[in-house]
């Protein structure tokens, strides 16, 4: 049952990373992209009206969290906060400058919040990249399971430590340079003209960046965290993760290549869905490790929910996620294939 | 009341009261879209296919701000009431994460083809795109109400070993008497919201002799639909509501009432201050008896005092309580004569010709927010000093490792997000309104007028 639910969660966090991960990545490229008001509007159509469907895998993964593993939101919850609003800031502000930019045809208005848009993608992507750090990294978790972070302390890694330190950071930056890949072969597939080819020269170029930051980011966590490793041999699944890894930068690597555009988007989704089922099957069972002292570190199945709810859970989650899946498909049918640019100036889509 | 308790306290009030100002229009809106859209689809008639654009507009600014003020809600859950969330996050879990498998999922995937796929979507998919936005904000609405009728009212639990709650009985948890009632109130109420702003453009789009044809269909639906909702949010939704509260937090009751001392033939005090210290309401104007009958249908029921309870249970906030209900009731009233004289004067075709009461129409969209919001705090004012009612207090939910200065902190930029927030929003919707509903032409290029 525990497994179960680690494994749903998991899910969930994949689904959001790889699907709002486009809208961030496109985000991010906005202005690299697209040089003319147009062509970053064109930008805005194709990531395209499913984007807050992408953004509420995270919602519900908050939500799932609570019902599955409730003492461990409410640790990671408090121990973060100051990350969390900042989180959620730059969720605000995401949301708000795709809605305004497209209501006002006034090329102030415009670039304003296109400045904006670009800005809170930058944000949210290092914060999820230095949060997803301090997943692996650890947090000051004392023995009654509570734990409150400072955004830096001395920027080390062992002890008390702070939001942000050097490998936190430079999680941050591998995430932010992935989600940009990301988010390129996405445009690649998506648009025509200049900002396709924009984007066919940025994904070229952030993919030979990618695999190097990746070599780093591995040296890096087997110095912070040397368990993970020999737990990663014992776990099937952490195997598929990096079978994953390296069968999406091939695809990504020959897509772009030779022009298949869409072979490069299933590379770059079983590339980042790779590494987050490699790096959750290798922490398992731990989901919040101590860096004081390791008997302080929070399990899935110390911190799972108890009694049938979790039961009764796994009979509705299943219905929710098909019916899910099947609204995003009725308006995605509408909206498939490359985007062009709008007849209606005020419409993003 | 240490400082760390009283920032978290108003972060969440202010957060949240902010919030419920976009999704109850969403709400409201939403069956009214919906109905527009149906008739569009059955007559074919472009008065309302045109209605349904002007105000999907609108809708979708509303929305996102709805959205964008939503996430934090759902975070804070964790991050302020982290103790809370421990203790009940076994019951209260099931709900919030079935609002966003069910509900979020169902909304956030139809909202943005409905405000601008039409052409894509078609006329039938397009509907039903309306209808499922219509339907899962609703969806949402109730597994909120849910779990905030399990903080009022608890059922369906148990107490586990290590002192936290537990699911006992998810059925009777889902279908918890309190929320039923009150899911009930509160979307109807929503619905008195969404027409008051439609017939409030109606009324001043007619006194500026401007989009005739639309301003008489957004009066029409308007009116009507305001008069319907106005009447079933009082009675009988309001009226079985208190009902709830007599039955199970008596000492909300006579908090609400400004009533201190107990006795049969309880008055409903209409205006009045009421003096804690002194034990007394200050300069009462009262309805002998009417109290007794509304709360247990009998003008000589006893009804109970705040002295018959002990001070520790009582409200912590009883004047700011008693006023909320008095604001939300007598606004309540108001609501039922205006659209009652408004519909009066439609079914005799002088409506448009009745300026005085068009511009009480045009200035009465603010008030069914100012009534939601102050229901809002009665509810959540009279189920102090508990979080969960009657098991955990409030003191004992926050989150023991943020310090005060941490909650301020964000606070702070709550409130100036907010605020940058509001004035964007009533920027974008005034323009939309000041624009107006006009038809778009064949290229989809809106009319020149367009500032």
């Amino acid at each position: 049952m525990v497994e179960t639910w680690y494994a749903i969660l998991s899910f969930m966090l994949v689904m959001f990373i790889i699907l709002d991960g486009f809208a961030i990545g496109a985000g991010i490229l906005q202005y690299a992209v697209g040089k003319t008001d147009a062509e970053r509007r064109l930008v805005l159509r194709a990531i395209g009206p499913l984007w807050s469907w992408h953004e509420v895998w995270l919602v519900s993964f908050g939500g799932t969290l609570f019902v599955a593993f409730p003492s461990i939101l409410a640790s990671a919850f408090a121990g973060f906060y100051l990350a969390f609003f900042l989180l959620l800031w730059s969720l605000v502000l995401r949301g708000v400058s795709h809605e305004a930019s497209g209501h006002l045809d006034d090329p102030l208005w415009r670039t304003g919040w296109h400045f904006c848009f670009v800005a809170s993608n930058i944000l949210l992507a290092i914060l999820i990249g230095a949060a997803l750090g301090n997943v692996v990294r650890g947090v000051p978790l004392d023995a009654r399971g509570r734990f409150t972070l400072s955004f830096f302390t001395n920027f080390g890694v062992r002890g008390h430590v702070g939001i942000l330190d050097w490998y936190t950071v430079s999680v941050a930056v591998f995430t932010l340079v992935t989600l940009a890949a990301h988010g390129a072969v996405a445009l690649v597939l998506k648009t025509t003209g200049p900002v396709h080819e924009r984007s066919k020269r940025l994904a070229k170029l952030l993919w030979n960046v990618v695999p190097a930051l990746l070599v780093v980011i591995t040296v890096e966590s087997w110095y912070v965290r040397p368990d993970l490793f020999p737990g990663m041999l014992r776990q099937p699944f952490a195997w598929l993760g990096v079978a994953g890894v390296l069968g999406g930068l091939l695809a990504v690597f020959t897509g772009l290549r030779t022009g298949r555009e869409k072979r490069a988007v299933a590379g770059s989704c079983a590339f980042l869905a790779g590494l987050m089922i490699a790096g959750a099957a290798s922490v398992f069972p731990v989901m919040l490790h101590s860096t004081l002292a390791p008997e302080n570190s929070l399990t899935a199945y110390a911190g799972a929910a108890t009694g049938h709810g979790l039961a009764i859970a796994l009979i509705w989650w299943p219905v929710a996620l098909v019916l899910s899946i099947g609204y995003s498909l009725f308006i995605h049918r509408h909206y498939a294939g490359k985007v062009r640019p709008a007849e209606d100036t005020e419409s993003p889509y | 009341m240490d400082d760390a308790l009283l920032w978290h306290r108003l972060q969440f009030a202010f957060t949240i009261t902010y919030h419920y100002l976009f999704p109850q229009l969403t709400m409201g809106l939403a069956w009214i879209l919906v109905y527009w859209k149906w008739r569009h689809l059955r007559t074919d008639d472009e008065r309302y296919g045109n209605a349904v654009r002007f105000w999907a507009r609108i809708f979708g600014i509303n929305f996102t701000v709805g959205v964008v003020t939503g996430i934090p809600m759902e975070f804070q859950f964790g991050t302020n009431w982290a103790n809370f969330s421990r203790y009940s996050g076994n019951i209260i879990g099931q709900t919030l994460a079935m609002e966003g498998m069910f509900a979020f999922f169902l909304e956030s995937a139809m909202v943005g083809a409905m405000v601008w796929g039409e052409k894509r979507l078609g006329p039938r998919n397009h509907f039903l795109a309306t209808l499922g936005v219509a339907a899962g904000s609703w969806l949402s609405g109730y597994f909120i109400l849910v779990t905030n009728a399990f903080m009022q009212h608890p059922v369906g639990y148990s107490l586990a070993t290590d002192g936290t709650l537990r699911l006992a009985d998810l059925q009777a948890y889902l279908l918890n008497p309190w929320a039923l009632v009150v899911f009930l109130h509160n979307q109807t109420a929503a619905v008195v919201t969404g027409s008051f702003a439609v017939a409030s453009v109606g009324a001043l789009y007619t006194l500026r002799n401007r989009h005739s044809a639309q301003a008489a269909l957004f009066l029409k639906t308007g009116c009507i639909i305001g008069l319907v909702a106005s009447v079933v949010v009082a009675f009988p939704t309001g009226d079985m509501h208190a009902k709830k509260v007599a039955q199970y937090q008596p000492v909300a009751l006579a908090a609400m009432e400004g009533r201190f001392h107990s006795g049969p033939m309880a008055e409903v005090n209409m205006i009045g201050q009421p003096n804690v210290k002194e034990r007394r309401l200050d300069n009462p104007i009262r309805i002998p008896g009417a109290l007794s009958f509304l709360a247990y249908g009998s003008f000589y029921a006893n009804v109970r005092g705040l002295d018959e309870f002990p001070e520790d249970t009582w409200p912590t906030n009883i004047e700011l309580l008693y006023y909320a209900f008095h604001i939300m009731v007598g606004l309540g009233t108001i609501f039922i004569v205006l659209m009652a004289c408004a519909c009066i004067q439609l079914a005799r075709g002088r409506l448009e010709k009745t300026p005085a009461l068009l511009w009480a129409l045009m200035l009465a969209f603010p008030f069914p927010f100012i009534a939601t919001s102050a229901g809002w705090m009665v509810a959540e004012l009279g189920r102090q000093p508990w979080l969960v009612y009657g098991l955990l207090r409030t003191t004992q939910g926050t989150s023991e490792v943020v310090s005060g200065g941490d909650v301020l902190f964000t606070l702070i930029g709550f409130v100036g997000l907010y605020f940058v927030l509001g004035v964007l929003y009533l920027f974008m919707v005034g323009r939309e309104i000041l624009h107006g509903p006009q038809p778009t032409s064949s290229t989809g290029k809106r009319g020149a007028a367009h500032g």
